[in-house]
């Protein structure tokens, strides 16, 4: 309604079509690509706004709506999402590589505390991030629901009717037929109804529609948008995230304590974890063994069983990279591997106080040389420490270092340096299995040397021996569970899909005219405009069109003197006395293009 | 195994192609030096009768007389509107001209569909001919060179950056030979072919990678899918980003010509279309590209999802294709927003190139991430 006024009192003002009007002239069919809808929007004053200075509450409240749902803030937020998410690929995440932050951390002592203040290790979590995109999706239901709720209406809605002056239209055309003009714009209809037109008529002319379906994907496109964030938050919520290191024919359950890392979505308790458990029974890597590419992994193979519930059927399962295990509609991947040697340690008395595997984490991924700890707490009469690398296959390089040249165990060697001493570990405080507190310790003087399977340390002083006695291999598994998956997915399809379809289908609306002509018969004028012609070629289709309107009506191209005679009521129009509707189809016709007619339409804006 | 035979073919073809590109930049620029004088004189002419046709069409839209509908409706020359031959002429003189109103301009080149007048989609002039023809080879063999690839390593050949950069440049000139037929876009050749022989060239000469097996988190069937969106939706973006820096150039021209700081005749700038059309050829290619780049993306997510348990886990690759998406989704809306068409719009489109770029060669040189193996 508004709508309709504003474009009459632009009529008011200036005879002439003026931008004013091209932007609201059509209160139903917002423009490309949507977003004139926007600033068309802006056209609007409401209550509490006079001349673009708000009054009153209400009156702000509109006035900053109308601002958040305005396309310029909506190119702002954009742009700030962009500049937002830049640090979130610059610093170490620490939901994506948390060692990567203690690095940082321990580089840069200053700055990390200040960034971390800031949530530069957690940007896409960050308060100010979900500020950025909650603004923009605002602004995006701002635009887009009144839109649907227009297009709505607009779809049930006849074409509005033929301007008077077709000629003026953006695509034209006219010809003689020997019909009278009635028979001729009833075959004209007739024709445009065949064609799937939604077809007007009235004393003189037809009108005709097409192309619904182009803001149908616009607005698609931005719901499914809406959708997609809310998939995220349901996985969010309801999702969650483990990681679990197992090494061979170890076992694990589902369980928070069974778990290295747990990170559940706000709403998961530890009962909501599906109850399976999983053993790794073997794990097998294949590599490149000559030529430039040496060393580089073909094929990872995690042979595993699992039971779906406790004391449920085992099953075995070959887990790869790009296939993984589906339990319960939990997924569990295999995302890294490594050594574990296998250490036997015999303290001062005698007794075995350690005989087990003990992962190791590679440093590097050519040679795959890893390092790891062993803590021996109930050795006695001194705790014992180890610290070192495996080498799958170790070399001695020209500078007398240790390397390790090929990621399979071909030579395996483990290099230790052993420590005696209290570890620490009684202090309540929790440790990192990964790493050593030397701080009450001290190195032992053992002649260093690498040790293969079967060789032994012997302690100095009596305190005891530790034997490599082989190792086995480890896989490292991602557990996912994410409610929001499936819902995702069809969002973001339906985004795309929406996409294609505003692209590739332009809105377009057709004119007929008829007169009879000076020597019998019709002059016929015919004329189109499309204001959303994103992938081109209405052009085309008009003459195409225009082509086989002439036929069904049997005309022929009008000669020189009809065409004259063919200029059907040019009556007033230059005193600017032309009818309402005729001005507002010329208002369009000055929106022919898309991205004219926005241009038209951010004129208002800009006001 | 892979097959070093077929390998070695592969690498002498491509370098095959690129001195065939090579020989057609020269012809292109050749043409625009030389091959254009001895038409100066037609494209004299042919503004006015543009501009003629226009303000009929426009005014007096009615009188067509005697303009016969194309003989055939079902070959209706596509696109009209991208005419650029018809329409553009030279930018100072004609394109100002007829420029006055766009739909003006839009009704006269429509008329001038419904004439019949449409011309030849093939080029024309000796040179530009020549250099149409050797792009088109050079196009030839590096398909040709990228098949044998694919062939002697029993794969997709997209799996290091050395097979990217051969890929998405021949995206770009697949993209620069259609629009050349389409939309008679003979003069971006030069432009585009420029950035294609030097990313090849470094292509062969700085990060060739031998011939070899994937690594297990790239042996998926998704490779052939993301991958191949992501090539084509590159191959697009150079495109419309080259265009776009001649659209600046030429609006440019167009400025300081109608300001009467430069004669209007003379240089290349004044050979190529106006820069309306320059906008609207960037801007339809851009159109094309951002779903494409849509689908790549979701394609990257759904093969995250199975490889690596999340969807999207923002990793930098991921976070600076998000970046890409969110500057050229702001590109398409800021080309509808009144204070921010033109040449911001362009300079933001060519921003999301940059952010393109860097996703290709910054992330992978500089940020470590689950993308790692695609380095160089």
């Amino acid at each position: 309604m508004t709508l309709r006024l504003a474009g009459r009192q632009g009529r008011a003002d200036a005879p002439a079509p003026s931008a004013d009007q091209a932007g609201q002239a059509d209160p139903d069919g917002p423009a490309d690509p949507g977003q004139a809808g926007r600033v068309s929007r802006a056209g609007h004053g409401g209550q509490g706004v006079k001349g673009g200075v708000p009054f009153g509450l209400g009156g702000w409240l509109r006035w900053g709506w109308r601002q958040l749902t305005s396309m310029r803030t909506a190119l702002v937020l954009l742009f700030l999402l962009a500049l937002a998410s830049i640090p979130g690929s610059v610093l170490p995440q620490e939901g994506i590589d948390p060692a990567a932050v203690s690095q940082y951390y321990a580089a840069h002592p200053a700055l990390a505390p200040l960034l971390a203040r800031l949530s530069g290790f957690d940007v896409f979590g960050a308060p100010w991030f979900a500020a950025i995109y909650l603004l923009l999706f605002t602004s995006l239901a701002g635009c887009v629901l009144p839109r649907a709720y227009r297009m709505a209406r607009s779809a049930r809605q006849p074409p509005p009717k033929a301007p008077r002056h077709i000629g003026r239209l953006p695509q034209a055309t006219s010809f003689a037929a020997p019909a009278a003009p009635d028979q001729a714009l009833g075959s004209a209809a007739g024709f445009l109804t065949k064609r799937r037109f939604r077809v007007r008529t009235g004393e003189g002319w037809v009108s005709a529609e097409k192309g619904y379906l182009h803001e149908v994907g616009n607005l698609l496109f931005h719901v499914a948008l809406l959708g997609l964030l809310a998939s995220v938050a349901l996985g969010g919520l309801f999702g969650y995230k483990a990681n679990k290191l197992l090494v061979e024919h170890q076992t694990f359950a589902n369980t928070p304590a069974g778990l290295d890392v747990f990170r559940p979505g706000r709403l998961v308790t530890a009962t909501d974890l599906q109850p399976f458990s999983i053993t790794l029974r073997s794990f097998s890597a294949r590599y490149v063994e000559t030529g430039p590419q040496r060393g580089q992994p073909l094929e990872y193979n995690a042979r595993l069983s699992y039971s779906a519930s406790y004391g449920g059927r085992l099953r075995s399962y070959d887990l790869q990279v790009n296939h993984p295990l589906n339990v319960d509609g939990v997924q569990v991947f295999l995302i890294g591997h490594g050594y574990a040697p296998e250490f036997k340690v015999t303290d001062g008395t005698g007794r075995v106080v350690f005989d087990q595997p003990v992962p190791f984490i590679p440093l590097e991924q050519s040679g795959l040389t890893s390092a790891g700890v062993i803590k021996v707490p109930g050795a006695s009469p001194r705790e014992l420490g180890f610290a070192g690398v495996f080498l799958p296959t170790e070399v001695v390089t020209p500078a007398g270092t240790l390397a390790s040249v090929f990621p399979a165990a071909w030579i395996p060697r483990v290099s230790l340096v052993s420590y005696a001493g209290n570890l620490g570990m009684n202090g309540g405080q929790p440790q990192s299995v990964y790493s050593l507190d030397t701080r009450h310790m001290h190195q032992l003087d053992v002649a260093p040397r690498p040790l293969a399977p079967g060789q032994s340390i012997v302690l100095p002083h009596g305190l005891g021996t530790l034997t490599f006695t082989g190792y086995v291999q480890w896989a490292s598994l991602a557990i996912t569970y994410d409610p929001g998956q499936m819902p995702a997915l069809i969002s973001a399809l339906t985004a795309l899909a929406g996409l294609i379809l505003s692209f590739l289908v332009r809105r377009r609306r057709l004119f007929v005219r008829a007169v009879a002509g000076d020597a019998g018969g019709a002059v016929v004028e015919f004329g189109g405009l499309t204001r959303s012609d994103a992938a081109g070629g209405f052009e085309a289709e008009f003459a195409e069109l225009a082509g086989e309107i002439m036929q069904t009506v049997g005309g022929f191209p009008a000669g020189a003197g009809q065409a004259a005679a063919g200029q059907v009521g040019d009556g007033g129009h230059a005193g600017g006395a032309a009818s309402a509707d005729d001005e507002v189809v010329l208002a369009e016709q000055e929106a022919a293009s898309d991205d004219d007619q926005v241009a038209l339409a951010g004129q208002r804006e800009s006001e | 195994m892979p097959d070093s035979g077929l390998a070695q073919m592969s690498n002498a073809t491509l370098v095959s192609a690129i001195v065939l590109y090579a020989v057609a930049m020269l012809a292109y620029a050749y043409d625009f030096a030389f091959g254009r004088r001895s038409s100066a004189a037609a494209a004299r002419s042919k503004p006015e009768r543009v501009a003629t046709v226009a303000l009929v069409g426009a005014a007096a839209g009615p009188d067509l007389s005697g303009h016969a509908f194309p003989a055939d409706p079902a070959d209706p020359s596509e696109l009209a509107d991208l005419d650029l031959d018809a329409v553009g002429g030279p930018s100072g003189s004609a394109g100002s001209a007829a420029a006055g109103s766009g739909s003006g301009q839009g009704a006269g080149v429509a008329a001038g569909a419904l004439q019949g007048r449409a011309r030849s989609r093939w080029p024309e002039g000796v040179w530009v001919r020549a250099a149409f023809a050797l792009t088109c080879a050079g196009l030839a063999l590096q398909l040709f060179a990228i098949a044998t690839r694919g062939i002697a390593e029993h794969r997709v050949p997209w799996g290091n950056m050395y097979e990217f950069i051969a890929a998405i440049t021949c995206a770009a000139v697949i993209v620069l030979v259609l629009a050349s037929v389409r939309f008679r876009a003979y003069f971006t050749g030069l432009f585009v072919l420029l950035p294609v022989v030097l990313a090849l060239a470094v292509d062969v000469v700085v990060i060739y990678t031998p011939v070899g097996a994937l690594v297990p988190a790239l042996q998926s069937y998704w490779i052939a899918i993301h991958v191949t969106g992501m090539i084509i939706a590159i191959g697009m973006y150079v495109f419309g980003a080259v265009v776009t820096v001649l659209y600046l150039l030429v609006a440019r021209h167009e400025r300081r010509v109608a300001a009467g700081e430069i004669p209007a005749a003379g240089g290349v700038l004044a050979q190529l279309p106006g820069s309306t059309l320059l906008d609207r050829l960037s801007y339809r290619t851009i159109l094309f590209a951002f779903p494409a780049w849509t689908f790549a993306v979701i394609a990257g997510a759904i093969w995250a999802d199975h490889a690596w348990g999340r969807y999207w886990g923002w990793d930098p690759k991921e976070t600076w294709s998000f970046i890409t998406w969110l500057v050229y989704a702001a590109y398409l809306h800021a080309r509808a927003t009144a204070g921010w068409r033109g040449r911001r719009a362009a300079y933001i489109q060519l921003f999301g190139f940059a952010c393109l770029m860097f996703n290709l060669v910054g992330v992978n040189l500089w940020i470590t991430g689950l993308h790692s193996y695609a380095g160089l």
